[in-house]
Parts: C-alpha cells; sequence; structure tokens
C-alpha cells in the first residue's frame, strides 16, 4: 500500500479511530490493532511477504529469550549469529543471489572459461533491508546488554512490522522504539498537529517535487546521448532533488503518522542539500541508516581510533558496505566507494567534525563562504548520485563523460521553468525552517488563519503540479 | 481527540471549496456529460450538453438528438455512423469527427453520428432500429472484437452495457450503474480529479496483468461458437443489408473472417504502413488518424457502389 494512494487514505483514518477509539487506554489492543493493520499494509503488496516477516519476527523474538537465559559467552555469540545468519541470509538470497551469480559468471568469462550457472526469478520483498536492519538491532543490542529481551512477542511484532516505517524506514533502533510499545500510549493534541503537519509536507515533497523531479531525471538518464552537457547536468540536478525528495518525503510521512499513534521514530534527514562539507553531508543524509552502520559496523572494526590504514579501511568498509546495503548493482557500490573518498580527506585531516552546528545559525542568510561551501558540497553528491541512478557503471561514466564538455556551457534544451519554481519555493522553505526536525514544523509563529492558508496552498499545489505518481525508490532497497 | 477531529473536519471546507475552484479553473479533469435511458431502452447523453475536455482546448457538444457531434443541416442522402468512443471522439475538437471529413470528401451526403463510450455491437445494431426511422442509405458500424464479445451475456455478464442473451435468445438493455453517485462524483472536481488521481493501484495492476496478448486472443477464438450465435440472432431481428461494418486495424481475424463468411459487409481499416493513428498515451485517434479513416471509408464505399462519387 503507498502512502500517495486511495487506499490509504481509507486505511489510516479507519486505523486511527480504531486504534484511538477503542484501543485508547488498553496497550494490548493498541498493540494488536498495530499489528492486524501493519500485516494488512504490508499483505497489500503480496500476502507471501507476511511470512517472511513472521518468521523474522519468531526468530529474533526466540533468540532474544534464549540470549536472556543463556550465561556462557560461546553459546551466547552462537546465539547471535544464528540470527545475523538467518536475517543476512535473507537479505542475501532475496537481494543478492542474482547478483552474485552473475559477478561470478563475469569474472569466469573474463578470465575465458565458462561457468553455467542459473540465476532464480526471485521477487524481492518490499523493504526487507529496512525491517532486517531493525530486527537485527534488536538481537546485537540484547547480545551486548544494551537492551532487556522483551517478554510480549505481541509487542515485538508490532515493533517489527510497525507499518509507518516497515518499507522504507527511518530503521529504528529497538532500544528507542521497542519500549513505546510497552507504555501506554495517550493522544495529545498538539503532538498529532505536529505530525499530520510533517505528513502534509512529506507529501508535498513525493507528489509535487520527487515526482516532478522524476518525469525530467527519467527523461535525461534514459536517453544522455541526446543531450548537451548543461542538459545531463540539469538531469543529474533533477535526480538529486528526486531522491531527497523521495526519500525524505517517505521518511516524514513515516514520522508523522508514528506521531499520530503517539510514537516518536529517529530523525532520518536534516536538511542534507544545506551541509557544508561531505561529512556534514553524512550526518544529514539517511541518519538511521548512517548511524546503524556506525554503531554495528564501523564501530566493531574499530572505527577511528586506530591507524591511519585502519581508517581507510574502516571508512572504506563502512562506505561500500552502505552502498552495498541499496541495492545488488555495481553503481551502488562505486556511488559508495565514491564517498569514501570524498570523506577520507576529512577524515585524515582531522577535519569531518568541524561544521557540526546549523549553518547560518540565527541569520536569515548565509554568508558567501557558507553558500561556496554549500555549492561545493551538493556539486561533488550530484557527481556521485549519477552512479546512483545510472543503469550500470559504464553509462555512468559515459553520462559525466558527456557532462563535462563545452557543451557544459550551452542553454539547456530541457528548461523547465514550472518545475524550477517549485524547487525555489521548496528550498526557501527548507531555508528558513532549518531549525525545526522538519520545514514546517515552527509555523505555530503564524495565526490560524494564516497558518490555514499555508497548508491550503501546499494542498493546493499538490493537486495542481502533482507529477506522475510513482512507488518510492527506497521501496526497492 | 475530539477537538483534533472537529478542526479536521473544519480545515476541509475551506480546502474542497478552494481545491473545487482551482480544479475548475485549471479544468483538470474533463468534464463528464450526464446520461439517460431513452423509451427504447438506449442509453444516450440528455441532448445540448457542452462541456471541457482536459487537455484540450475545446468544448464536446451534445446536439439535441442526444449524440456527440453536430446534426446535419438536413437528413436527405443521410449516412448514419454509429460506434462508441472513437466516434465518440470527445478527445478532438468537432472538426475532426469522421461526419465532418466524410461530409468534406463526399459534399453530396449527409452524415449524422450516434455514437456513445461503451456501446457494445449489439448495441449499436438497437441505436441503428432507431436511425433507421430516418431512412439512411448506408449506417456504418465501427466495431471490434470487444465489442462483439462484450455483447453476449454468457461470456461476461456487464450490468449496464445492452447485452444478448443466447440462453433466452433475447436483448437484455443495460441499465445505469449508479447514476446517482456518479452525478455527484462528476459534479465534484476536486473529488473525481483526487478519486482518478489516487485509484486503487491494487485492481489497477491485476487489471494490467490480464492485457498480455496470448490471452485475450484465446478469448476470440474460444468464443466463436458464441458469437456466431449472435451473428445469427443479429441476421434475424435486424436490417444488415445497407449496414457497412467497419473493423479497427490489427482486429482479430477469426472474428473478421466469422462476420465476413456469414455474408456481413465488412471492412478492416489499415494503419500498417502508418502508425500515427492516435495519441501517444491514449489509443483514440488524433486528428489525423480520423482524416486517414475517412478517407479509406470513402474508398471501400466508392469501391462497393454505395454511394456515387
Amino acid at each position: 500500500m503507498l502512502f500517495n494512494s486511495l487506499e490509504f487514505f481509507i486505511f489510516l483514518p479507519i486505523v486511527f479511530t480504531l486504534y484511538w477509539l477503542i484501543g485508547n487506554k488498553r496497550i494490548q489492543q493498541q498493540n494488536l490493532l498495530i499489528t492486524v493493520s501493519s500485516y494488512l499494509f504490508y499483505g497489500w503488496w503480496d500476502w507471501r511477504f507476511l511470512f517472511l516477516i513472521l518468521f523474522s519476527s519468531i526468530v529474533d523474538y526466540t533468540i532474544g529469550q534464549k540470549l536472556k537465559i543463556t550465561k556462557h559467552p560461546a553459546r551466547r555469540k552462537l546465539l547471535l549469529w544464528v540470527s545475523i545468519c538467518v536475517n543476512i541470509g535473507f537479505l542475501g538470497f532475496f537481494k543478492y543471489f542474482n547478483f552474485f551469480v552473475d559477478s561470478l559468471i563475469d569474472s569466469f568469462t573474463f578470465f575465458g572459461s565458462e561457468l553455467k550457472i542459473n540465476t532464480l526469478n526471485i521477487i524481492l520483498p518490499v523493504g526487507i533491508s529496512f525491517y532486517t536492519f531493525q530486527t537485527l538491532s534488536y538481537t546485537i543490542d540484547v547480545y551486548n546488554k544494551k537492551l532487556e529481551p522483551t517478554k510480549n512477542f505481541l509487542a515485538f511484532m508490532a515493533f517489527v512490522s510497525f507499518f509507518p516505517q516497515l518499507v522504507a524506514g527511518p530503521i529504528e533502533r529497538a532500544t528507542n522504539l521497542l519500549p513505546q510499545f510497552h507504555k501506554q500510549r495517550e493522544f495529545v493534541y498538539s503532538k498529532s498537529v505536529d505530525g499530520l503537519r510533517q505528513v502534509l509536507w512529506g507529501l508535498f515533497k513525493k507528489v509535487v517535487i520527487a515526482d516532478n523531479c522524476a518525469t525530467y531525471a527519467n527523461m535525461i538518464f534514459n536517453n544522455p546521448e541526446d543531450y548537451s552537457g548543461s542538459t545531463l547536468l540539469l538531469g543529474a540536478f533533477f535526480f538529486a532533488f528526486q531522491i531527497y525528495g523521495d526519500f525524505s518525503g517517505y521518511s516524514d510521512i513515516a514520522i508523522g503518522i508514528s506521531r499520530l499513534f503517539g510514537f516518536n521514530l529517529k530523525r532520518n534527514f536534516a536538511f542534507p542539500y544545506f551541509s557544508r562539507d561531505i561529512a556534514e553531508f553524512w550526518r544529514r543524509w539517511h541518519i538511521s541508516l548512517s548511524t546503524w552502520f556506525r554503531d554495528y559496523l564501523y564501530i566493531p572494526l574499530g572505527g577511528s581510533k586506530g591507524g591511519t590504514k585502519m581508517k581507510i579501511r574502516n571508512t572504506f568498509i563502512i562506505f561500500v558496505v552502505s552502498g552495498f546495503w541499496h541495492g545488488a548493482n555495481w553503481t551502488f557500490i562505486v556511488w559508495g566507494a565514491l564517498n569514501a573518498l570524498y570523506f577520507l580527506p576529512l577524515l585524515l585531516l582531522n577535519k569531518n567534525r568541524v561544521n557540526t552546528n546549523l549553518v547560518a545559525e540565527g541569520k536569515y542568510f548565509p554568508s558567501l563562504k557558507e553558500i561556496f561551501q554549500m555549492m561545493t558540497t551538493f556539486f561533488i553528491t550530484l557527481i556521485a548520485w549519477v552512479f546512483f541512478r545510472a543503469d550500470n557503471v559504464t553509462n555512468a561514466f559515459m553520462y559525466l563523460n558527456d557532462m563535462f564538455t563545452l557543451s557544459l556551457f550551452s542553454k539547456p534544451e530541457i528548461l523547465p521553468f514550472t518545475i524550477l519554481g517549485l524547487l525555489s519555493f521548496f528550498m526557501a522553505i527548507e531555508w528558513f525552517g532549518r531549525s525545526g526536525e522538519f520545514a514546517i514544523q515552527k509555523i505555530d509563529f503564524m495565526n490560524k488563519p494564516i497558518r490555514w492558508s499555508f497548508y491550503i496552498l501546499l494542498i493546493i499545489l499538490m493537486f495542481s503540479f502533482t507529477g506522475e505518481q510513482q512507488e518510492f525508490i527506497y521501496f526497492q532497497f | 481527540m475530539k477537538k483534533f477531529i472537529i478542526n479536521i473536519a473544519i480545515f476541509l471546507v475551506p480546502l474542497l471549496v478552494v481545491g473545487e475552484l482551482v480544479a475548475r479553473y485549471n479544468h483538470v479533469m474533463s468534464e463528464i456529460p450526464r446520461r439517460f435511458i431513452d423509451s427504447h431502452g438506449i442509453q444516450k447523453y440528455i441532448p445540448n450538453q457542452k462541456g471541457y475536455w482536459q487537455g484540450g482546448e475545446h468544448y464536446w457538444e451534445i446536439n439535441s438528438m442526444g449524440w456527440p457531434g453536430e446534426l446535419p443541416k438536413d437528413f436527405n442522402n443521410l449516412n448514419v455512423i454509429i460506434g462508441d468512443s472513437f466516434i465518440e471522439n470527445f478527445m478532438n475538437p468537432i472538426e475532426c469527427h469522421q461526419s465532418n471529413y466524410l461530409k468534406k470528401l463526399m459534399p453530396k451526403y449527409n452524415f449524422m453520428e450516434a455514437s456513445r463510450s461503451g456501446v457494445t455491437f449489439i448495441e449499436s445494431l438497437e441505436i441503428s432500429k432507431q436511425t433507421d426511422t430516418l431512412s439512411p442509405i448506408k449506417t456504418i458500424i465501427f466495431t471490434g472484437p470487444n465489442d462483439i464479445i462484450e455483447s453476449i451475456e454468457e461470456i461476461k455478464k456487464i450490468n449496464d452495457a445492452t447485452q444478448y442473451s443466447i440462453n433466452q435468445n433475447t436483448i437484455i438493455k443495460g441499465k445505469m450503474k449508479s447514476p446517482g453517485l456518479k452525478k455527484a462524483l462528476y459534479s465534484m472536481k476536486a473529488i473525481y480529479y483526487l478519486y482518478n488521481r489516487f485509484r486503487f493501484s491494487i485492481p489497477k495492476i491485476k487489471k494490467n496483468s490480464k492485457n498480455n496478448s496470448k490471452p485475450s486472443q484465446n478469448k476470440y477464438k474460444k468464443n466463436l461458437s458464441k458469437v456466431k450465435l449472435l451473428l445469427d440472432y443479429v441476421k434475424l431481428n435486424y436490417d444488415i443489408e445497407n449496414k457497412l461494418f467497419v473493423f479497427s486495424p490489427k482486429t482479430n481475424q477469426d472474428i473478421y473472417m466469422l462476420f465476413k463468411d456469414n455474408a456481413f459487409n465488412v471492412m478492416l481499416l489499415d494503419n500498417s504502413k502508418d502508425d500515427k493513428w492516435s495519441f501517444d498515451h491514449d489509443p483514440h485517434w488524433t486528428c489525423y488518424g480520423h482524416e486517414q479513416v475517412a478517407k479509406q471509408l470513402k474508398t471501400k464505399l466508392l469501391e462497393d457502389s454505395m454511394i456515387i462519387n
């Protein structure tokens, strides 16, 4: 079920009303309702996916219980590895099996011999990368004794399948989300209004920004040979906003809906395109995944505490794995490696934590230096997005090769002023709202008629400039 | 909770008002003409309506007889054209209707259209019973394999379409499907737009998955015996002497040949050397496509000596 679909507009009010009217003050009923509605939400894509999520829940719940009673370190480690193998095994099979087989065949062909292995016709379950990492965080935290395993299986099922963030995150930590299923949720008016406001902003990002940019990004990326360098640059620019609007829009909707149900999810995006260097960008982009890799991969590998070689190795590992997490394609691996290359100089010069505050904090406009820094950071991420978007690495290099020609300085063949106008409006709102959790969070200073007029304006813009309906990009991951 | 729901309800009022104004001003949805069922059980449009077509700068018009397009200035030397949404042709300006192109090509004759989207083959013949009272020289019925299959109740029952029942050997007249609800939905442009924009995605996927060509070809083949019974009924109950049945290009050959073998006067449109008849994202014909159809039709009518140039 898509957030931007009619069925979800019917589903959400029904679940919301039942949740607060029937389930109010009865924690088990609330959890049951969340589990049933989450399974319905997920099963709407394909009911067979439900067995996978149920199996994953049973395995990790059972291992959590066993870890509690097992004192022997070797046995505890074994239990942890069972959980990792099951979860990563599912992920590996559904997402990466064909990639590994193809890569193996290609390697043999490269060395002049032929390998005959058939790939499988596997359907990738929606959001498997997200809930796999979420359940893994539970087992690892229980193993590390950072979290007491839950005895309540229903609460655990609700935690794993929680529909607002099930298919595209934010990837929640068990330490943050699971305890919320053990507490009574109370309806708080201001929290619900705030949630609804975030949903509205998320929908605007998705329907107006991402879907419209997608039309042009697809047009240009599908036929790059037809366009000049300036148009190719514009294509990458549109893709940068497509992916930002799409993914951060989904996160906003997920966080907003969770607030409607009385939950607090972690922030996933913090205005990343206002970053002054790539380290800041990575503290602001897909925060739940970056911190997951930091805590469960980078730090266990030694982090940046070792020597220079270890720093370089660990940085490459975390970025390449992060790229590979996005999909079974070399493009994502190159995208990750390229970001590692961007990041390493800052890390090695110990300048990766220079820009930890808000850009132009307390000011209306940034300084010229800040503008230059933001533009440079945006430009290098733009180059990396070309790899992320291209069908294969060769196409990405060809795209960049065609882009960096003299035609880069010509007038683009495609110049959609309406979309560029909408993007300017969007970025202005983001800029002035950057001190909030999301751009329009602090709109409360306006009086009600102006505030409501602004909401209506956003809805009318969605209404008038809605792009062609597209699935959220991150569903495929 | 109560305050929250009340505030949302209050917020929806100005939102719907502004949304409706914007929807109407921007023409985000086409206006849909209202229908009624006449005394003969034929679904027609309420006469003398006018409305805009989304994406175009033209208005569609329903004439005083309840059919889209203009009526001829007089009914002498009349030829009638019956068909579905292709002939209804809301997506093009009135100058691009078949009757206009044919009139330009054959000025001695008059042409009148009687069309409505979704008409079945058998419904076209029911309409022809009415138009026969105008004593036309020829009645040209545009049809296709789907219109023929949908004419038979035993293949697929469609409540709002006129069908032939093989078991009862009679015509079952179509009924209007939720006319009140449709009227309300079509009147509220903002709601109608949202309904269209955010349709249920699952049924859409299921529907699409059926759209591959192999099963649909089988559908025609396995129902040929039923189509034969339909044609037997038509020959007995309708005057097919002055009728020309025009089939769309790339039509199913089994069905087409069955018509031919049963002595129906048929014509198969040909766009094999010209693939520019339709819109990019809509199978309906553009003005150019309609013009080409009219040219082929004229040739056929001359060949068969149905008309004199």
